[in-house]
């Protein structure tokens, strides 16, 4: 970790929202990483929505990728290893001004907080959130990762990982979420189209990463990669809200395609909630707390 | 306050529970104070039931020992019950004739009743025409003759219950009642049991269990936002609250698992919102990393832990103080969370309004311990004089603090202004991680002393409160109780007894048990040659928490049963006679099984 410097002031009232206003602590990433490719679309991603600085959330669990929000000069929360979505989730509910994005790594998406993310994701709760897939444990210094590839020689399988991977583009399809996307940290136009469309989706919108770990799984994803002689394939004449086309999708052989695989609104959990506060608001003819109260005592048989 | 204790059990079909209900109701509104336990089983459908309804003039401050009168509809199961229900020398036994039984042949593991009388309820039921349904009709005109309950209010109770279910023929169990009431009235109980008439509450008195009690207390605070995983004894709390919060503008959410939920509700609180977790000890154990964190980031909340017995999936249904251990030390690290304990149902909204208070004025989770027989029992209640309570709201920071903010800011008391979402100016970032005064994260070991500093020193105020403690008895009595909890409730009237035969006690219940308020307990200990801590852990660890942070009276037991046994006034009343007389050798050893003691 860099020595912590402090957060500049928050960009002056009516100025636009810039790269300057939103830096905040110097990336600690080791040089090389597709992580510093993620926040730098990321950047761009804001300065393009142009939200009010001080309604964006930036929140991560554990791991190298969880040191996001860190650089990120906004409100924000890093929080404990897998739980970083039902911790924003509860953030988006209920705060229909505040725009909530969580990154995290493969391990906060598909291993220890694998259950969160299908329950966020069909819940559809109103937020973003950015998994940049390394497919190695970084931070602990290469351990196997429920996206590690059979065969892949790690401290933890040290002659070969022998447990099939996760296929995450198939696991968040069949998640429930509203809108998924893939896309790949040496891509940085697709990356910055694929996250402000994911942001400016209503409803739990994810997005999948390829971003490279240089010091403990390096060339990972060099398949998708033009310029390391792999290629990256678009998404192409195909329907998002096709649910059978999105597997499809996901089961096509490594490295697959990149772009948005699933798109199909439906009501949010925020926007349901609201309705049901309006419906209960209505019923009570808006009495105060107290009165609420009072009554529920005078109804006890 | 004795009263009348009495205990109903049968199976599972027999409308137990119902008839309770109908029993307390109708007390309450006759100007009776009462409480009702009742223990579903385990099981959905068959298995053992029981209730247990106590009754008298005065505020009830325990479910009580003995039954004055036991009604058994089903034999089957009552000796796995003789835990809960216990029949005495004093004891009437009313038993359904279908058993068969004669008087003498009772399976009452060789006690005596004062009387056993024998009654044809299936009879009456069968008569009536739905053998089923009308069990608990026949027990309650049977009740409310022998009793000489007014039969109107206890039939209104039955009629209204029936009415909520949606039972679409009174009929039938109106004619069980009467046929019930005719019957008593030609067969009077050969021994008077009798109440002394109540007279007219001043207010009106309302009927509810500690864990509405609970839910009602996080509305009242504000609370807009609650997040649970159902589970015994807890589930109540969320049922209440997910019928309920939305008329107060706030949510509910039904999480995959408990740290989801806690997950959650610290994610409500980090958005400005008060927000309260409920659940049990399995349920704890699983939260105890957000409360970790929850310390970390000094975010308020509220984490409602109802103990059933354990350790593991346990004993769901019954009752135990076991997690004192758990809610104080559990979660990883150098820190402390205030853990306060409710005394009564009553007492659940108070402790639980004084929680929120506590979590938001000193910016840290709190741990509110009930018990399954707290949380589950229904007492009948003097109406809540909202204007006797304070609701406490976080610091914000201010417009010029905002200017320049830190969001850990080392202050004299500790305690620094939290912004929120939405704060122009006001972000920083709620991290695990060790941070310095701005957020920012740290390896120094000096800002990690001058941080851990902040988030203990800031609760010690807390240790001062006199008000978080109840106290009983003569103030230079030499032997002493201590007792917490549902637990308490009998230890206070055991003292009253004590002192009504002349003996010199005093009783302390905190009700605040984590941090340790080392001066109000010693200032409690300063006349007490020998004292004893009551509580239901086979531990005693409230016992071993006081030994660890107070000076402790030389003669310092812990007198205690493991959960689902029922710990009576009159053990506790024989207990404080037995601390009278001069050391012996049973007095010698720190930790005892009350039934050794006394």
């Amino acid at each position: 970790m860099s020595s912590p410097t402090l957060s500049p002031a928050p960009a002056a009232p009516g100025a636009p929202l810039t790269k300057k206003a939103l830096t905040a602590d110097h990336p600690t990433w080791c040089p090389g990483c597709g992580d510093f490719a993620v926040l730098a679309a990321f950047y761009r991603v804001l300065e393009r929505l142009q939200y009010p600085q001080e309604s964006i959330v930036t929140m991560a669990g554990i791991g190298c990728s969880s040191r996001f929000p860190y650089f990120v000069n906004t409100h924000g929360g890093h929080f404990i290893h897998g739980r970083s979505l039902p911790f924003s989730a509860a953030v988006s509910l209920g705060r229909d001004d505040l725009h909530v994005f969580v990154f995290g790594g493969d391990g906060d998406g598909f291993s220890i907080g694998g259950n969160h993310l299908v329950h966020t994701a069909r819940k559809n709760v109103r937020l973003t959130y950015v998994i940049m897939d390394n497919s190695v444990y970084g931070l602990t210094k290469k351990q196997t990762s429920p996206t590690s590839p059979i065969g892949f020689k790690s401290k933890t399988d040290p002659t070969g990982a022998i447990d099939q991977p996760i296929n995450p583009m198939r696991t968040l399809v069949n998640s429930g979420a509203t809108f998924v996307a893939r896309s790949h940290a040496t891509q940085v136009n697709h990356m910055i189209e694929m996250m402000e469309k994911a942001a400016r989706h209503d409803g739990f919108s994810v997005v999948e990463i390829l971003s490279e770990c240089v010091e403990f799984y390096e060339g990972a994803f060099d398949a998708g990669n033009p310029r390391k002689g792999g290629k990256f394939e678009l998404v192409e004449n195909h329907d998002p809200k096709d649910l059978e086309a999105a597997f499809r999708l996901a089961n096509e052989a490594w490295p697959g395609r990149f772009g948005i695989f699933y798109d199909s609104p439906r009501p949010t959990k925020n926007a349901l909630e609201k309705g049901l506060i309006a419906k209960a608001r209505e019923r009570t003819k808006g009495a105060s707390d107290l009165e609420l109260l009072q009554a529920s005592f005078r109804k006890a048989r | 306050m004795r009263g009348l204790v009495i205990g109903i059990a049968g199976a599972s079909s027999d409308g137990i529970t119902a008839a309770g209900e109908s029993l307390i109701n109708a007390f309450a509104q006759e100007g009776y104070f009462a409480t009702l336990s009742t223990n579903p089983g385990t099981q959905i459908r068959g298995g053992d039931v029981f209730c247990r309804v106590r009754v008298s003039t005065d505020p009830v401050l325990n479910s009580g020992g003995l039954l004055d009168l036991a009604v058994v509809l089903d034999w089957e199961n009552f000796s796995q019950l003789s835990g809960e229900l216990s029949v005495g020398p004093e004891t009437v036994v009313v038993y359904d004739r279908r058993s068969g039984l004669t008087a003498s042949a009772l399976p009452l593991g060789g006690v005596r009743p004062a009387a056993a009388v024998a009654v044809p309820v299936a009879e009456i039921a069968i008569h009536a025409g739905a053998p089923t349904q009308a069990r608990e009709s026949v027990v309650l005109g049977l009740l409310s003759a022998w009793l000489r309950l007014p039969q109107k209010r206890v039939l209104e109770a039955l009629v209204s219950r029936h009415k909520a279910g949606g039972d679409p023929s009174p009929k039938t169990y109106q004619k069980a009642f009467a046929d019930a009431v005719a019957y008593a009235k030609e067969h009077p109980l050969g021994r008077a049991i009798a109440l002394d008439p109540a007279a007219p509450p001043e207010g009106k008195r309302r009927v509810a269990d500690g864990n509405e009690m609970c839910a009602r207390a996080a509305l009242f605070s504000g609370c807009k936002f609650f997040s649970g995983y159902p589970i015994t004894p807890a589930s109540e709390i969320m049922q209440y609250l997910q019928r309920e919060i939305w008329k107060y503008g706030g949510s509910c959410l039904q999480a995959e698992d408990e740290i989801a939920a806690a997950a959650a509700v610290i994610g409500a609180s980090y958005a400005g919102t008060k927000a309260m977790t409920a659940t049990s000890g399995p349920g704890f154990s699983l939260q105890t990393e957000v409360l970790g964190l929850a310390s970390a980031v000094e975010l308020p909340m509220v984490c409602v832990n109802v103990q059933r017995g354990g350790p593991s999936t346990g004993m769901p249904t019954t009752q135990e103080q076991a997690d004192l251990f758990a809610a104080t030390f559990s979660s990883h690290g150098d820190t402390v969370r205030p853990v306060l304990a409710p005394t009564s149902v009553a007492d659940s909204f108070d402790v639980t309004v004084e929680a929120f208070n506590i979590a938001e004025q000193y910016q840290t989770p709190v741990v509110v311990l009930t018990d399954r027989e707290l949380a589950q029992c229904k007492a009948v209640l003097e109406p809540i004089e909202p204007s006797q309570f304070r609701v406490v709201d976080r610091l914000e920071p201010t417009k010029a603090e905002l200017k320049r903010y830190a969001r850990f800011q080392i202050t004299d008391a500790g305690i620094s202004p939290i912004s929120h979402p939405g704060m122009r100016g006001g972000n920083y970032l709620a991290a695990g991680l060790e941070h310095d005064e701005k957020g920012a994260p740290t390896a120094s070991g000096e800002i990690h002393a001058q941080m851990t500093r902040k988030r203990l020193n800031k609760l010690n105020p807390l240790k001062l409160r006199k008000d978080l403690f109840l106290f009983e008895g003569d103030l230079d009595a030499h032997i002493g109780l201590v007792s917490w909890g549902n637990v308490s409730g009998i230890a206070r009237e055991a003292v009253r007894m004590a002192r009504a035969k002349g003996v010199k006690v005093k009783l302390l219940v905190p009700r605040l048990l984590y941090p340790v308020a080392e001066t109000i307990y010693e200032d409690f200990f300063a006349t007490l040659r020998r004292c004893v801590v009551v509580e239901q852990s086979h531990q005693g660890q409230l016992h071993r928490l006081l030994r660890m942070w107070t000076q402790t009276p030389r003669e310092f037991m812990s007198v205690s049963k493991s959960g689902a046994n029922r710990i009576t006034p009159e053990e506790i009343v024989r207990l404080i006679q037995a601390m009278e007389q001069p050391a012996t050798d049973r007095f010698r050893s720190h930790y005892c099984d009350l039934l050794n003691v006394i």
